[in-house]
Order: C-alpha cells, then structure tokens, then sequence
C-alpha cells in the first residue's frame, strides 16, 4: 500500500496558483526527495502533506485515509524544520517530550522514550541544556529526535541541513541516511541541494514553477534527463550546452557548431535535417582524444584551470560559449594549452531549443 | 551586558552619565531624611542628623494612606484587566493578520495621540451620567484603556519576533491554538511582554491630569495627593515633599523588581 498519494493537488493563492496538479505516490518506506529552485514549490507541497497549508483542490490520501481536511495531529506525521524550531524556552528533553506530553503519556514511558530517541543521536548528555546552548548540529538533531520519538508514519523534512555548515551537512546527511535505513519510516525530504537529493533519495521529485519536472531514481535523472532544466540542475559541474544545426548523413545525423562536429546514431535521437537543438555533455563525459581519433572532437585552448584534488576541471572557449571537462589532475593540460577532447556517443544529450525537452528516443 | 566598554575614557563617560541620571534621585533620598532647616541651608550639607519626622508626617496623614491605597488598587487593576485582555488581542493582531489589522494598531494607539485633556472632559461628562464620578471603578475602567492600548502596541512586535516555525512545530505536536498561545508563544515572548506589562504600570501609576480631573476626594491616587503639599502656603515643606516623592516611588520599583524577579525565575526554571 502506498503510505502517501497526491492526486491532481493544487495550491493556490488569490488568483496566482503556485502547484499545479501535482501527482505523486509515495511508496511504504521509500525515501522521496523534493529538488528544485527556490520558489519551485516544494517547500509548499511539503506543508500541504503536514496539514500547514490549506490544499486548494485535490486529494491527499496518507497512509490509506484521505487526510484534506485534518489537522496535522491527526495526519500521523512530523516534520523537520529548516530552523530547528527548537522551543527556546524547554530543556531539549522538553523539547522531545512536548509531542509525548499532550497525549497524555506515563511520565516514567515519557523519560524511557526520550532516553532511547537521545541515546540514537548522542544527545543523551544534553537533555537538561536549553537549545541556546547547542551548537546547530546538535539542535537539529534534537528536531530529529523530537520527529522520531512521536513514531509517526511519515517523516517530513523541510531543508534540514541548509542552515548548517559544510562539514556538519554532510555529516549530518550520512547520519539522516542511516537512520532512515534502521527506521525505515516513509521520508518526503525537501532541499534544494542536488547533492543531498542524489544521495538520500530513492526517488527524486524535480520542481520547477509549481510542476514536476521530472520523477525517477538519482540514477534515472542523471543518466536521462527529460529536460534541459533537469540535465543543467544535476550534476556538479553543471552540463555544457552546445546550440548545434542537424544535418543528415546515412544511417547518422550530423551535429554542427563552427568547427566542431558530432556525429550520432539516427536511432537513438528524433532529428530532423536542418533543425537547431541544445547539445549537453556533462564535464565528466569528456576525455582526451587519441592522435588518430577525427570525429566528436571538441577542441579549445585552455583559459581557466581550477584545481580540485584528483581531478582539474578545465575551462575553454568553444565559439561563444564557455566549455568545462573534468579530468585527470596528473594528465590535464595547463593554462594557454590547446586541449582536444572527445565524449562517448552514449553520453550526448540533445534538447530541443523551444520545448527543452530531450530528443532523446531510445535511452540507453 | 554584552556591551564592553574599552577604554577608560569610556568607562568614565558612562559614570559622568550615571551620576547625572542617579543623583538627584539621591538626593532626593538625602533630603527626606533631613530637618528643613539642612536643606534650605546655602551649602549643600551631606552629613547631618537623620530625621524620620518626614516620612511619619507623610504615612501618618490619613489621605497618604488613602492615596496609596487608592493608587495600588486602581494601577494594579488596570494593569491586571489591561494585560489580560490586550496580550491575547496583541497576539490575535500578530499572528492572524487581516485587512484590518493595520486599523486596528492605529486606533489603539490614538488615544494616545490626543492630549489627556481632550479624553478627561467627555470622560467626566461619561462618569457623571453614570453615577461613577470620583470612584475607583470609573479610574480603573479609564486607566485600562491607557493600560490595553498601551500593551497592545508593545506586545504585536514581540509575538511577531516568536518565530512562526516554533508555532507550527507545536501544531505538528498536536496542539491546538489556545495551548500554542499559552505554552509556546507566551513563555517565548514572556520577556518583552513584561517589558510592555512594566511601562503600562508605570504610566498609570505616575499618571496626573486624568486623575486630578476625574477625581474630587475619595479616589484620589498618590500624585495627587503629593502634589497637594506643594500647596501649603509660600513656606515649601521640602522634607515633606522629598519623602513624599520616595514613597510615590517606592512601589513601581518594587513592581519592577517582582516582575525581573518573575522573569529571571520563569527562564531559569528546568521544567
């Protein structure tokens, strides 16, 4: 059964909608992830599912009962706020218990569940300190603990980490993706943060304007992109986009851009001779060509070099527009070098100029 | 304070500012204690013989006593109706905004706009027709509308500081609105509402032309009264007067170390 289902939900405000029709199904479990640009509405979707805000027309079912007009006590859910929203004026035991206390639990039950949900985020030597007194880290790991303790049959996180320094957010992610490994509960998780998406999500729900871009596994989105937006949102370094003209030849089409020449499979693609389209290549797609090697070269002289450990992400111009390529550290060019490199049939994305979306037909 | 002064410079700067602010306050405390005659004399005297003969003249007239009883009742009461019904509407007018929010913080504070003549006169007319002129009832009922507007005004900026986040977190624990109100908000404001609770009181408390318009005898508050000794002929009791100053404001320094006290406490406490 599934623990979450949206059906054609929709927001508005006054006259200005701001979701459109939004469809999804949550299965029991899974951890789902809402990725897009701030002002996409995710972060409304998700204060729909808790019962913050008003849906304005669908249907929302969680866990089997159509929960539209409950208030969030009744819709078996806790949420995680970007702010902590720690109450200031509670212990952090307080603070866990709060949810515990209206229902009325033993206060000896209350102190045992409290101790089990601190003792499962280190928190155990903190329970009497006020949340001032936390570092963000902790006090976003008391949120959690005050998520958990209620055993709720959805977690809700609204961009848990985005206050949170480097370091701590990803030690953070791995602890939130453990957790839910161990717990299992359904997770709806909202950020903005490609990175955290394609590590914890086992689906990802891209967002742009209030309408699902695209669904599917971290794999599914990176691998096949369904639109420009989705191919330049995933993925760091982001993807470079060639405009290129079409023309035909045998059983392949050819892609044209001044000097530069792709040539790709009829098979795979719906081209037509004479249409411009948007080529994108990820930086990690392209290598160095081989001497002998004469088609799918893209070539440019280095004007920009930014070191990054294992690999230098080198920048050039291809006509108007600015080319990155991940490579090797070891075996990269250097600044004022010509470079010549080349990509993998396989790794070329081609977008309509209009539509943006993926003229790609045959995913590989 | 989180404040540092750096420099001695500073530091002295801060003292000149303090003594200036403090000593005639103290001195006004010296002078109670003195006869007439250490007081009048031309070099100001800092040692003397201590007198109580102020103070048991002030607290043995029977309208001293009244006055204050009169002022403690009327401020307090007012304070009291005041906070409790204009917390609440503060927070109604901070969290559930609507087209006539905006209105309704001007209006509130336009009583304070106009000068307290302009509201005493229809008042008088108001409290005469009904048989209340000259009450306690009638002050207390005028003074809570000083009091709730005043803690109106101060109290929307404090619920609006409350992160609403912390609210909606209380709603996902399950609370209601009243439980939100009283177990998260209030406590998580408490500190600038007591701030907003504190000014109220003293405004009534020090409050002049609306009392002395409103009042003939028996409700008379304590500023009336004191400013009546100034009235006793060309021969100023300055002895009389400073200790009657003392005891005008001895109580709203207490009601300010109650409140602090109060505050401290509340944040302090574990549970």
């Amino acid at each position: 059964m599934a623990a979450i289902v949206c059906k054609e939900i929709t927001k508005r405000y006054g006259n200005h909608q701001v979701v459109h029709k939004f469809d999804l199904s949550v299965r029991e479990n899974e951890f789902v992830v809402f990725l897009g640009p701030s002002g996409c509405g995710k972060s409304t979707i998700l204060r729909m599912l808790a019962g913050l805000e008003e849906i304005s027309d669908g249907e929302l079912t969680i866990a089997g009962k159509v929960v539209n007009d409950l208030p969030p006590r009744d819709r078996d859910i806790a949420m995680v706020f970007q702010n902590y929203a720690l109450y200031p004026h509670m212990t952090v035991f307080d603070n866990i218990a709060f949810g515990l206390k209206r229902l009325k639990v033993a206060k000896a039950e209350i102190a045992r569940r409290v101790r089990d949900v601190a003792s499962m985020l280190g928190l155990e030597t903190y329970l009497e300190r006020k949340p001032a007194a936390l570092s963000g880290g902790q006090q976003q790991r008391v949120a959690i603990a005050r998520a958990m303790i209620k055993t709720p049959a959805v977690f809700l996180f609204d961009e848990p980490l985005s206050n949170l320094d480097a370091k701590l957010r990803n030690h953070m992610r791995v602890e939130i993706a453990r957790l839910h490994q161990s717990l299992k509960t359904t997770t709806v998780y909202v950020t903005h943060d490609q990175l955290e998406a394609m590590t914890l999500a086992d689906r990802i729900v891209l967002l742009k304007d209030g309408r699902i871009e695209q669904l599917g596994t971290p794999k599914e989105i990176y691998e096949n992109p369904r639109t420009k937006f989705v191919a330049s949102f995933i993925g760091t370094p982001s993807m470079n986009f060639i405009d290129m003209v079409v023309s035909s030849q045998g059983g392949n089409f050819v892609l044209t851009s001044g000097e530069t020449r792709l040539v790709v499979q009829k098979v795979r693609y719906d081209l037509q001779a004479g249409q411009t389209v948007t080529v994108g290549i990820r930086p990690a797609h392209l290598e160095p060509a081989g001497e002998n090697r004469d088609n799918n070269i893209i070539a440019g002289v280095v004007d920009l070099i930014e070191y990054l450990g294992n690999e230098t992400l080198v920048n050039f111009a291809l006509g108007t527009v600015e080319i990155g390529a991940l490579l090797d550290a070891g075996t990269s060019p250097q600044i004022k070098q010509s470079c010549r490199l080349t990509v993998n049939e396989k790794h070329i994305h081609i977008f309509d100029r209009e539509s943006e979306l993926s003229l790609i037909c045959k995913p590989s | 304070m989180a404040v540092k002064s750096k420099s001695p410079v500073s530091k002295l700067v801060l003292a000149g500012l303090v003594i200036i602010a403090v000593f005639p306050i103290f001195w006004v405390f010296l002078n109670s204690f003195k006869q007439l005659v250490d007081i009048v004399s031309t070099t100001p005297k800092f040692f003397f013989t201590p007198t109580l003969d102020n103070y048991i003249y002030v607290l043995g007239r029977e309208n001293v006593q009244h006055g204050l009883i009169n002022s403690i009742v009327i401020a307090g009461s007012s304070v009291l109706i005041g906070a409790a019904l204009g917390i609440p509407a503060a927070y109604a007018v901070a969290r559930y905004p609507n087209r006539f929010s905006d209105d309704i913080q001007f209006f509130v504070l336009s009583l304070r706009f106009l000068p307290p003549v302009a509201v005493a006169i229809p008042l008088i007319a108001i409290w005469l027709d009904l048989g209340l002129y000259d009450t306690r009832t009638a002050l207390i009922i005028t003074y809570t509308l000083l009091t709730m507007s005043t803690i109106i005004w101060l109290s929307i900026p404090a619920f609006s500081r409350v992160p609403r986040e912390i609210e909606e977190a209380a709603i996902v624990d399950g609370y209601g609105p009243y439980a939100v109100f009283f177990k998260v908000a209030l406590p998580v404001a408490a500190k600038s509402l007591i701030g907003a609770v504190i000014f109220s009181f003293i405004l009534v408390w020090n409050e002049f032309l609306i009392a002395l318009m409103l009042t003939t005898s028996d409700a008379k508050t304590l500023p009336i009264i004191a400013s009546e000794f100034t009235l006793l002929g060309r021969n100023v009791p300055w002895g009389i007067l400073n200790a009657s100053v003392i005891v005008l404001s001895l109580p709203p320094l207490i009601f300010v170390g109650v409140m602090s006290g109060f505050i401290n406490s509340a944040l302090k406490k574990k549970d």
